[in-house]
Order: C-alpha cells, then structure tokens, then sequence
C-alpha cells in the first residue's frame, strides 16, 4: 500500500524541519564524488579507445634506432599497405638567447595514415582537425614551446643549423600517447627540412617509425612476415598493444582516484547510517501511532520508503548535477597533462553516479528505516517498547553489498576486491583500537585537566562508539592527505636536493668524435669545469650466457627497462669516483681489448648477472660478447655520466660513437648555451635545472587532482561528524540544560565542546601522523626508492591541523545546544 | 461490542512471571461510556492495550465487534483497528511537523478517504479549532492540542474510542472542556466509549465504572449517567 501524497507531504514536512538534511548532504558527497570521477574517467577513457588506431598514427608501428632496410618497405607496399617513414629526436630548439630541448618529429606526407592532427591558430585558441602538413620551412609546436620561448605563431625557430616558421599549434598529434607527460614539447616539421638542421649525425639517439595501414588482413599477413625478420632494435607496436599501455595507464588512475572516492562513498554511508537511525528512532511515536490508527506494516512501509527513495533520487540529481560541474575542475587541474582532449560527457557516468547514491542509500538507510514498521503499536501506552533492534548481520551485511557494489565499478576484479575489502576492514580495526586506546589514555589526564577539558574527554569517552567512528573518518581523511603532500614536497625537494651547488646541472650528449677536443675547449674557455667526455655507443643486451634474455628472464624482469631500450655503452679506464666495484676488479691495462664488461650492480641483481656471465650485445646490427668481470655501484643520484654497463677500451669502439659529459651551468651562464648549440648543431643538451623544475610542475598538477579527490572524503568525514553531533543532540541539550541550571555559565558550556572537539580533532590528527609514517616509510622504501626520514612535522601539523578542524567543526555544529534556555529544555523532557 | 472472556496477562521480568492481568471477564455495549479505574500499577493501561488490540493477551479472548482479536495477527489487528478504534492519549501524539488539520486528516488519509480536508476541517470547528487549522502543536496550548487530538480520533467516525488518561497533562479547567467535548461527540456520534483515568470527575461522568485492583476486577459498578 503506497500512500503517495501523505508521503510526500510528510516528507516536505520533515524536511522544512531539517530532519534530512545530514542525510542528503552525506548522499549528495557520495555521488558527486563518483559522479566526477566517474564523468572524468569515462571523458578521458573514451577519448582515448575511440581513437587507438588514431593514437598510433597508424595500424601498425615498427619503431627502430636505425632506418630499416628498404625492401621490408617495399614489401609492405607489395602487400597492399601505405607505409610512411617518421623520424624523432630531441633537439635544441633556439629563439634568441632562449633555448629549450623539445621532441622533434619529422613527417612525409601522408602522415598521420590514421587518426588526425588537431591544431590550433594560438595557444588555447579552439582547436580542429586538419590534414594539412607543415610545408617545408614550416613547424608546428606544442603551446608550451612557444610560451617557454616567448615566441608567438608566425615566428621564426631555430632547429640545429635551419630556421623554421612556426605556423600552427598542435594540440593532438598521433604517436605522442606514449610518454602524455613528457618533458620536451613537440615540434613537428618536414621530412625533407631534416638534412638543412645538421643536427642527425652518426650515432645520434634517433627513433625512425614506419607507419603501415591497410586491410586488417592485409596488415596481419605484413605482421607475420615481418616478425621472423625483426632485430633487438626493433619493435613492432598495433594498435593492440597502444590501446593496452594507454588503457593500463587509465585504469591506473581510475583505480587510485576510484579508491579515494571509494572511502569518501563509504564514509558518507556512515553518515547516512547515523542519520537513518536518528531519522528512524525519531518517528518510532508517529509509527506507533500510526498503527494504531489501523496502517498494516506494509502501509507504514508505502509511507516511508517512497519518502526514502524521494530522497535518495533528489539527492542524487544534486549529486549529478555537481558532479558535473566538479569533473571540469578536474579536468583543468590536470590541463596541458591529457593525452587527449576528453570526448564530449555522456550520461552514463550520471547514471552510475545516480545508482551509488541509491545504492548507498539502500545499503546503509535501510536497516534503520525498515525497523520502523516493526514499532509496537503498544508503544503509544508504554513509551519505552522499541522495536527489535535491527539485526547486525542485516546492518552490516546490506552495508557491505552497497560497498561491494560500489566497489565493483572501480576495480572491476574480485580478488581486488575482495583484497580491498579486507584490508579495508584491517585497517578501520586495527585504526578503531588505536583510537580506542588514544581515547582511554586521554582520560588519565582527566584528574589534571580543567574543567572544560574534563567535561569534553568525558563526553568522548561516553559516546566512544561514535567518537571512534569519527576519528576513523577523519584520521584516514588527514592521512591520505598527508602522505600526498609529503611524497610531493619530499621527491621535490629531493630532486632539488639533488642539485647542490657543485653538482653538474647539464648533460650535453651527440658530441660528435672529431669535435670531442674542440668541444671541451670551448667549455674551458668559457671557465666551465666538466667531467670526463665519455664515448658512448648505443647497444642492447640480447643474450645472458647465450640464452636470449627475452627468454631467460621472467615477465617482471623482461619489462624491465635496461631491456627494453638502447643502453649507452662506453668504455675508459678511469673509474667514476662515487662508483666502487663490488666484486671483481676494475680494468688493468692487460684488460685493453679484451671483451669483457663491468655491470652495475642493480641491474645485476634484477636481471641475476653474476660475475663470469657471458653478456651478448646487439650493437648496430652486429653482436658482440663480453664476459662479466667487476660488478660496480653507481650513484645515479649523482648527476654524472654514469652507465651500466661499461668496456675497457679498444672493444666497442669500432661502432658509431658519439661522446656525452655532464657540466655545470650558473643561471648568468645559460647564454652559454646559445653559443654551444649554434656551433655544435648535432649536440643536444639536456638541462636538468628545467627538466626538474618541469617534472615538478607535472608531478604538482597530478598531486592537486588527488587533493582534488581527497576534498570530497574530508567532506564525507565532516557529513560523519555532523550526523555525529545530531544523533547526539538531544543527549548534549539535556545535559546543557542540567549544566546551566546547576550554575554553568554558557561560557563553560561551550569550552567543554571546544576541549571536546578539539580532542577528537587532535586524537585523529595523531592517529593521521602515525598511519602517514608507516605508509610514507612502505612508500619510499618500496615504491619511490627514497630515503625515509622521521617526518617530525607530520606529528606537529596532523594533529594541530585536526584540533583546528574539527574543533570548528564542532563548536559550530553544537552552537545550538547552548542557545537555548535551561528552563525550556527542562519542560521538553 | 467489546466483549472479554477469562483474559489474563503475564509477562516474565527478571524476578520470574508477572501476572498484570487475572482473569478479566467483561462486557461493553455499543454506546456505552466505561471508565476503568484503580490505583496507579493495577493493570489499566494493560488491559485498554488488550482490549483495543495493541497487544495480545496470554489466555483468554478478546471480541471487538465480531472480530476476534486474539486469533488476528498484527496486520489483521490493525485493520480492525482502522475500522472501528479511535484513540486519545495521554501525550498528544500529534506529529509536530504537521498542522492541526493535517493531523486531524492523517486516518483519513491512511483510509484513503475522498475528502480528508473538509471532514478534518468540519471536525475541528466542532472541537472549536476552526480558526487555527494552519496552526503547529508547538503553536497550541496543552488542551487546544487534547483537542485536536480529539478531533483525530473522532473524525473516522470510529465506534469504539479508547482513551488512556485524556485529561492526565491538563489542569482542572481545560480538562473540562476536553470532557464536554469528548462526551458531546460520543453522543451526536454514537461512539462507545472506553476510557481509564485517575480523574474522578471524568470517571463519574461514565455510564460504568470497571475497578481494577491488582489485575482483577473487584466490582463493576454501575454509576448513574450524569451524562
Ligand atoms: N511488559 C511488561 N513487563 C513488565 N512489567 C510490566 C509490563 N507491562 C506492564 N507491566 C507492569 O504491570 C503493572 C501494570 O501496568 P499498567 O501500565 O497497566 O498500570 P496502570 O494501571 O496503567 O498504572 P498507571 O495508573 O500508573 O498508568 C505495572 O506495575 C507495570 O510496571
Ligand atoms: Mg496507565
């Protein structure tokens, strides 16, 4: 029996009277929280697979240090396929005194075989689609090459030895998606232009891609035939496998942001929790008496559900609604960082939206709601009949379908699930007991508190249930808040750190080998100390005693990096200072000409080298074995020329070598630079001042989005606190009453809320700092490769940052409690 | 029409069985006005909740009407309830949120009755609320809210009214005109009256006295109408 109207009467009713209004509050965070995520995951994920054979450029990929032979092209073109040649390398690109490396990308026409270039006539001008080329004497750049440059489109660029007008802004290009946050800016030019710059020489670090795109059968059938004939150096990339890294990378953030919007959903089901029940326990009377008016538990059931569900369908329009809005801040935090211009909104992620909030609802509002149909009716006689309790495993087991659910969307796999879940739940128990513990210490004090401060950590003690939830919400909320801050400003500072005065802060690689001398006297001349210049030839490490290292090592260890790409090989005979040999002995001059290497020792240890190894090399084509005789350590921190693998001379010098060393460059300097790069033109400098800074502008942006995030769950933990201090108000206002009539002065009052605020912030700011260490020191030992320190400021600001907070918070939500007058409460009871 | 036979009551506390009810034999007729009186603990309030279906008794029957309450379920009660029993308590029970007339129009509503509103409103100008329709209890005096609780109970038109104390919470005044009221309503309307109160001028206004001492009845006497 559904009584439509009443219930919407009753509703409109219960709402003018704010009986709701924590409810919807907490609803509204959930599904604006999913919601924005949500939209923004869906915007960027659509964008992204509508586009794969766009992203490559093509619809299959074949990348190469060298360019392939011209009969495998010719093949392609036999078997019905376009096939275009694309070459990349980082170049200095000059305006005036400005320099700066950007990632060159020359192109034939045809380019891009799929997918299209999105350009723009200025920076942030609207962008379209074109099929138009740069002409020859043209580029096009990324925005922020113009800007770091202070150049503007329809000015000239210098490219090695070339000057070329700048003409469009690319805002898309296909083949960038792999590297979205990468630190040189694209400029795109001709093919044909390449030779005019001077800057590819023998031995420069070059990638050709060849773009095929055909038939699918056209293009698996130039597959086969190609993959038998592939060497180390190549690798072959469809769309496939973009669409995998780009999706991989996407499921990533979607999965970590979904985590946090996870705790916020779930906090802000506590919330509803304790506010149904309030809700709930408030209208025991009215259901008594509506049953003795004759309503059936199903008619009382057709008064308050359709009111529940009103409100769970309201609040998730406004949580939609805002979500909406919320996704655009989103997605200008992270502006410049996309691969890909998102795809216009659907609604699906409304939808989604729409159904977390009604599943939460259902999850944590039924229980408590359901209870009032089973109100004894006798109830209008005899105040103190309740209804059963609600029964725990229903409470808490339609609260862990709402969050399984909910769950579900984010991880899409059960065992991710199932281990979220669970260490969800460790951690809520293991965090509950030290909360408990910090709440029981804190009464010791109690005897040498004041007044205010009694009365507040008596207050905690006695509502420990809810208090403990609350610092639960709020300390998982600072903490997570924390660890994002500190792994910000640690790594940054970190790399900064890494910078001291008298550390190289440039690397100058591509020195060709007849201008090695006259390079280093132009660095002396100019006063600039440098490090030894350092051949190098570039290599792959093919085969571990004879077995294709592709084969010998596991999946983990084939991904590694070493292996992936060219290492620089180099050979001298003086051993880096801060590099010491483990095992082994460094080269004697009886080891000149010999093939045998020396290996860093953390590479070793990955990839199980040991000393006596026979390593194989794939070096311009041609393969070369070595024998492993030291195992060095390297100080990468450094900033030096450092290498992994390192020869004694006369081995490897029979292949194309270019030179590299690392200087040191003061900002009055930099002009320096200017005149290197127009002489050299092939020498690339890479200045890790910039790159650094660079690095730390995407690193600040990516760590705003999860603050971003983050703002909802401490929102969710105030709706927790709040529906807190509502399920409490009735308690606090009689015995603000009993205070005030027995001599508190309002003052009093409202000092012993503060205490208790205050300590509830304080408590979950410490329990913040705690679960901040620990997780900093599994991050930086585990993941970040950082040395952990003890964060003693974590333990300052957490918790003062918490009493703050939440002290606020608090006395606010409590103002109330003491406005009224003694006299008035004491006749409400 | 209300009608029970050998009903008892008891109930286990931690001191072992409680017996509130022994052995309730009774008898009301339609139209009839019965005050059930006893000292405080006697079982009153219990034996108002068995014979108006709030609860069950532990043995014995209870007849409202031809219904028989003690074999009905609690769904099956509330029906009957809806059908026949109007209420007035001690405590108001009006829903603060609501304004007179939307308390008074709730059974209506809950009936599914065509014209909530005229009939609710016909009813408190009858009960002279008819100037403060739009008015919330917290906005009436203790008998103005009796009152409108009144007119809630009558305005099903029920045949039985139950009232537990319906003067307790007013003072000597007010509780008069709330007796007049709910006397003159269950003539003009020809209601049964079931009433229990400690208020000897409300209980001499009743046709019947049933006196409860200890959960039994120790002499149904018979008191002259002054009605
Ligand atoms: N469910 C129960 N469990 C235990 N004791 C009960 C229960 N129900 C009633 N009683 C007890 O039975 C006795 C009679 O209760 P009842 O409310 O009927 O008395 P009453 O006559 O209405 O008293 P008053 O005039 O004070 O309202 C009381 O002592 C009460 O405490
Ligand atoms: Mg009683």
């Amino acid at each position: 029996m559904i009584h439509f109207p009443l219930a919407m009467r009753l509703l409109a009713r219960n709402w003018q009277s704010g009986e709701q209004r924590i409810l919807v509050a907490a609803l509204v965070i959930a599904v604006t929280a999913s919601t924005t995520i949500g939209f923004f995951t869906d915007r960027l994920g659509r964008g992204m697979t509508n586009q794969s054979a766009g992203f490559l450029g093509a619809d299959l990929v074949l990348e190469s240090s060298r360019p392939i032979a011209a009969d495998w092209l010719v093949e392609a073109r036999n078997k019905g396929l376009q096939a275009i040649e694309t070459l990349e390398f980082a170049s200095m690109v000059i305006n005036g005194e400005a320099l700066l490396l950007s990632g060159v990308k020359a192109v034939q026409d045809g380019f891009p075989l799929r997918g299209e270039i999105r350009t723009a006539a200025a920076p942030f001008a609207p962008d379209a689609a074109t099929q138009a080329l740069p002409l020859p004497g043209e580029a096009w750049v990324a925005p922020r090459l113009l800007t770091n440059l202070g150049l503007q489109v329809g000015d000239e660029v210098e490219v090695g030895a070339h000057r070329l007008r700048i003409t469009r802004v690319i805002t898309f290009e296909p083949g960038s998606v792999g590297n979205p946050f990468g630190v040189a800016p694209r400029l795109l030019m001709r093919m044909a232009d390449v030779a005019a710059t001077s800057v590819v020489q023998p031995g420069s670090r070059l990638t050709y891609r060849y773009l095929f795109a055909g038939h699918e059968a056209d293009v698996s059938k130039y597959r086969a035939w190609l993959a038998p004939r592939l060497g180390p150096s190549h690798e072959l990339v469809g769309v496939q496998e973009s669409g995998r890294a780009v999706g991989t990378t996407l499921q990533r953030t979607e999965r970590f942001l979904g985590l946090a919007v996870l705790a916020a959903i779930v906090l802000a089901g506590v919330a509803v929790a304790m506010a149904a029940r309030r809700y709930s326990e408030r209208h025991f009377d009215t259901s008594a008496m509506l049953r003795c008016m004759g309503a059936t538990q199903r008619d009382l059931l057709g008064l308050y559900l359709p009111q529940l569900l009103l409100i769970g369908l309201l609040a998730s329009a406004v949580g939609c609604i805002l979500g909406w809005v919320a996704q655009y801040g989103l997605l200008y935090l992270l502006a410049g960082l996309l691969p890909v211009a998102p795809a216009t909104p659907h609604a699906w992620p409304a939808l989604a939206g729409f159904a977390t909030g009604i599943i939460t609802l259902a999850g944590f509002a039924l229980p408590p709601v359901m209870r009032l149909k089973d109100v004894p009716p006798l109830r209008v006689l005899r105040r103190e009949l309740l209804p059963l309790p609600s029964r725990a495993w229903l409470v808490y087991g339609a609260a862990l379908c709402a969050i399984v659910a909910v769950m579900w969307r984010y991880t899409d796999s059960w065992p991710l699930t199932l281990s979220v879940l669970v260490g969800g739940i460790a951690l809520a128990a293991l965090l509950s007991l030290l909360a408990l513990l910090l709440l029981s210490l804190s009464r010791r004090f109690n005897s040498r508190v004041g007044v205010a401060w009694r009365f507040g950590l008596n207050n905690l003690w006695r509502r420990r249930q809810s208090s403990i939830s609350q610092i639960l919400a709020f300390s998982l909320t600072l903490m997570a808040m924390a660890v994002v801050a500190l792994v910000r400003t640690d790594l940054l500072t970190t790399w900064q750190a890494q910078l001291p005065a008298d550390v190289p802060n440039h690397f100058a690689i591509n020195i060709l080998p007849d201008q090695v001398e006259e390079f280093a006297s132009s660095l002396q001349a100019a006063g600039v100390v440098t490090e030894q210049l350092y051949p190098m030839v570039r290599g792959r490490l093919v085969k571990i005693n004879g077995t294709a290292v592709q084969k010998s090592v596991t999946k983990e260890e084939r991904s590694d990096n070493a292996l992936n790409r060219e290492l620089n090989l180099t050979w001298t005979t003086v051993l880096q200072a801060d590099n010491q040999i483990l095992t082994g002995r460094w080269w004697q001059p009886e080891d000149t000409g010999k093939p045998r290497v020396s290996v860093e020792s953390k590479l070793a240890e990955r990839l199980d080298i040991k000393m006596g190894d026979e390593l194989g090399f794939s070096i311009g084509g041609e393969t070369l074995s070595a024998e492993v005789t030291s195992i060095r350590s390297v100080q990468w921190e450094s900033f030096r020329p450092n290498f992994y693998m390192v020869f004694p001379p006369q081995v490897i010098n029979q292949f194309p070598t270019t030179y590299m060393t690392s200087f040191k460059l003061g900002k009055e300097e930099k002009p320096l630079l200017r005149e290197l790069v127009a002489r050299y033109q092939a020498v690339t400098v890479l200045e890790m001042d910039r790159v650094i800074e660079q690095v730390g502008v995407v690193f600040r942006q990516v760590t705003l989005t999860v603050e971003y995030v983050l703002v909802f769950t401490l929102l969710a933990g105030f709706a927790v606190l709040f529906a807190a201090l509502q399920t409490s108000q009735d308690d606090r206002l009689y015995e603000g009453a009993l205070l005030r009539a027995l001599g508190g002065s309002r003052r009093q009052l409202r000092s012993g809320h503060l205490a208790e605020f205050t300590a509830l912030g304080g408590i979950a700011g410490l329990l913040a700092a705690m679960g901040t260490e620990c997780l900093a020191w599994v991050l930086y030992s585990e993941v970040l490769d950082l040395q952990h320190s003890f964060h003693w400021h974590i333990w300052i600001i957490a918790p003062i940052a918490g009493a703050l907070l939440i002290g606020a918070a608090g006395y606010w939500g409590t103002r109330t409690v003491v406005g009224r007058s003694p006299m008035l409460l004491l006749q409400n009871q | 029409m209300i009608a029970a036979r050998h009903l008892s009551k008891r109930v286990e506390t931690a001191a072992g069985p409680l017996d509130i009810l022994t052995d309730i034999h009774l008898e009301i007729q339609a139209r009839e006005s019965v005050a059930i009186v006893g000292v405080s603990g006697s079982g009153k309030s219990t034996l108002l909740g068995l014979l108006a279906g709030l609860d069950l008794p532990s043995a014995g029957e209870v007849f409202l009407s031809h219904y028989p309450l003690h074999d009905l379920d609690e769904d099956g009660r509330a029906r009957v309830r809806g059908e026949l029993v109007g209420f007035v308590f001690q405590s108001f029970q009006l829903l603060g949120n609501l304004t007179a007339l939307e308390n008074v129009m709730l059974p209506l509503e809950l009936r599914r009755d065509r014209q909530p509103r005229e009939q609710a409103a016909e009813l408190l100008s009858r009960v002279g609320l008819g100037e403060r329709l739009q008015h919330y209890p917290k906005q009436l005096s203790g008998g103005e809210q009796q009152r409108v609780a009144i007119a809630r109970a009558f305005v099903t038109e029920p045949a039985i009214l139950f009232a537990d104390e319906p003067t307790g919470n007013l003072d000597n005044v007010t509780g008069e005109t709330v007796i007049d009221l709910l006397f003159r309503l269950n003539r003009d309307k020809g209601t049964t009256l079931v009433l229990v109160t400690h208020d000897e001028h409300l209980a001499s206004r009743c046709e019947r006295l049933i006196h409860l001492e200890a959960g039994r009845i120790v002499s149904p006497v018979k008191a002259a109408s002054t009605a």
